[in-house]
């Protein structure tokens, strides 16, 4: 990692504030819509609106880490990326710097998700629990840093942003961020057991149900977050294209 | 501490040294077993038509395009661990820098990824980029940026420089200045390396030319040798109602061509050509030049084709 390069690119996030509000609006929107229509239900003596705030909580960082894999691919257009081949700069690190950079990316829009469960409906938890969902949310993001940083190499400059979009919608879906698995048939229980959302869902829930932390959790969100990392920094190493 | 070692370096080992070089791009040949070596403190100019393999070749030389067969290094090393030293700053042609970052700030990022550099504000000074330094880059002129890109070139004060189209955008004043600076650093020991477009740049500000067709190097050497390689010179006169065959058939020379009252003849031996035109036709207002480098890089790389 490189502290001013890091610095820069927090000045850029800053100075380009739409990828930022959007993170922070579209997940808010979503809790406000499903978390007061079910907000007197209740699973195991958790409100509805706390189940879909830490749900969302994880949505919010994951968009938001998701989120660079579009500017990487616009820096790719720019030459950007053929310009830090040339410089002492090694892959490693700057995948390093771009997966840190997501991770304080997803910190203001689960903050906002927590504000919207808290002021509009009426979320009260113990300080505990804040924490464990927040820090929950925000390290299962990981994998999806990574995700956007080999997405940003993958995918074209202005295909980026909306190919980015609807894997992690697709991804949220699948992983019962939008319904609970529990409500999905069998076969599709079985595949959102493969995904880090369902996982990343269950680990930002898990201190609400009063659950420890799963192994499996760790693990799953862990492997993709290392086979993500892995296919981003091949992809920083064979791309070298003029601008 | 550096100093040392680049001192060492400059009695030993070339700055720049290609062998047998060679890449293919399918059925095209775009680099052809090119040999090519470059001693600190040169500034060598790469000349040639589009599609003669001069990116090609800087792109192997830089380590981002392997080559299929001969090898590439710089200072001694590969090109990958050249750049992982710092030793080669590179001034690309377009892009390479992001536009939501002020000129200062991305001089200031590309030094951070360097382990020696000078101060930003010198820099910034030497490409004549102070004045803007301090609004975003996607806000600036071609040539504006032109002279941020220079600057962070500059800054990371690297062994070798290699520098493509590095004038492109820039107004006579800027280039001249710019040129001023490249020799300010090949003076205190960097090798620099360019590709240009602008033919007067080469013959004025590099002391070495090597002229590439076909991905061969056709001509290496100074402005003053290659220039020689195409002989001859070309008398330019007044003569109204000129007769081509006739002034073809004339002694020494070689080449007629005909713009209205103004004939030009392109001349092996100008001076047997100019006494008999002067004592068989009523041309006037007679001059007689030497061919420059734009005639030898026609010449050199055009005629024939030496590639199938």
């Amino acid at each position: 990692m490189n502290a001013t390069y890091l610095r820069m690119e927090i000045r850029r996030l800053i100075r380009n504030r739409r990828l930022l509000l959007l993170s922070m609006l579209l997940p808010a929107l979503v809790l406000l819509i499903f978390g007061s229509s079910a907000k007197h239900d209740t699973l195991d003596g958790v409100t509805g609106a706390e189940y879909i705030m830490a749900s969302m909580a994880v949505y919010a960082a994951m968009v938001a880490a998701t989120g660079s894999g579009g500017t990487i691919a616009v820096e790719r257009g720019l030459g950007w990326n053929r310009q830090l081949r040339l410089t002492p700069l090694t892959p490693g690190r700057y995948v390093l710097s771009k997966v840190i950079l997501s991770l304080l990316m997803a910190i203001p829009p689960t903050l906002v998700t927590f504000l919207v469960g808290a002021l509009v409906l009426g979320v009260r938890l113990p300080a505990g629990q804040w924490l464990g969902i927040g820090v929950g949310a925000w390290l299962s993001t990981l994998p999806f840093a990574a995700l956007g940083v080999a997405l940003g190499y993958l995918a074209r400059p202005d295909s980026a942003q909306q190919i980015g979009g609807l894997v992690i919608t697709v991804l949220a879906a699948i992983g019962g961020l939008w319904i609970p698995i529990t409500q999905m048939p069998a076969t599709m229980r079985s595949i959102a057991k493969f995904t880090p959302t369902y996982w990343a869902g269950e680990i930002a829930r898990g201190p609400l149900f009063h659950h420890a932390v799963a192994g499996r959790a760790v693990g799953v969100l862990v492997a993709w977050a290392v086979g993500l990392a892995l296919v981003a920094a091949v992809r920083f190493r064979a791309d070298t294209a003029r601008a | 501490m550096t100093q040392n070692v680049l001192a060492r370096d400059e009695v030993t080992v070339a700055a720049v040294d290609l062998r047998g070089l060679t890449k293919r791009y399918g059925q095209v040949t775009a680099v052809d077993g090119l040999d090519l070596t470059i001693r600190p403190g040169e500034v060598v100019a790469l000349l040639g038509p589009n599609g003669a393999g001069k990116s090609t070749t800087i792109d192997m030389m830089l380590g981002l395009t392997t080559p299929d067969r001969g090898r590439a290094e710089l200072f001694g090393a590969s090109p990958a661990q050249a750049v992982r030293d710092g030793r080669v700053g590179v001034m690309l042609q377009s892009g390479g820098m992001l536009p939501d970052l002020t000129g200062a700030e991305m001089v200031t990022l590309q030094a951070a990824l360097y382990r020696r550099s000078r101060p930003v504000s010198e820099a910034l000074a030497r490409a004549g980029a102070t004045g803007f330094a301090d609004r975003l880059i996607g806000g600036l002129s071609g040539g504006q940026q032109q002279r941020i890109r220079f600057a962070t070139a500059l800054v990371t004060t690297p062994d070798l420089m290699v520098l493509d189209e590095p004038t492109t955008g820039l107004d006579v004043e800027a280039r001249r200045a710019f040129w001023a600076a490249v020799h300010e650093e090949a003076g205190r020991g960097r090798t620099v390396v360019f590709a240009t477009h602008y033919l007067d740049e080469a013959d004025a500000y590099a002391n070495r030319i090597v002229l590439m067709r076909a991905g061969r190097i056709v001509a290496d050497g100074t402005a003053a040798q290659v220039k020689s390689i195409v002989s001859g010179r070309t008398i330019k006169a007044t003569l109204p109602g000129a007769d081509p065959v006739a002034l073809a058939a004339l002694p020494g020379v070689d080449e007629v061509d005909v713009r209205g009252d103004i004939v030009l003849l392109r001349c092996p031996d100008s001076d047997a050509a100019l006494r008999a035109l002067l004592t068989t036709t009523d041309a006037r207002d007679v001059e007689v030049t030497s061919r420059g480098l734009e005639d030898a890089f026609v010449a050199l790389t055009m005629d024939g084709d030496t590639s199938s």
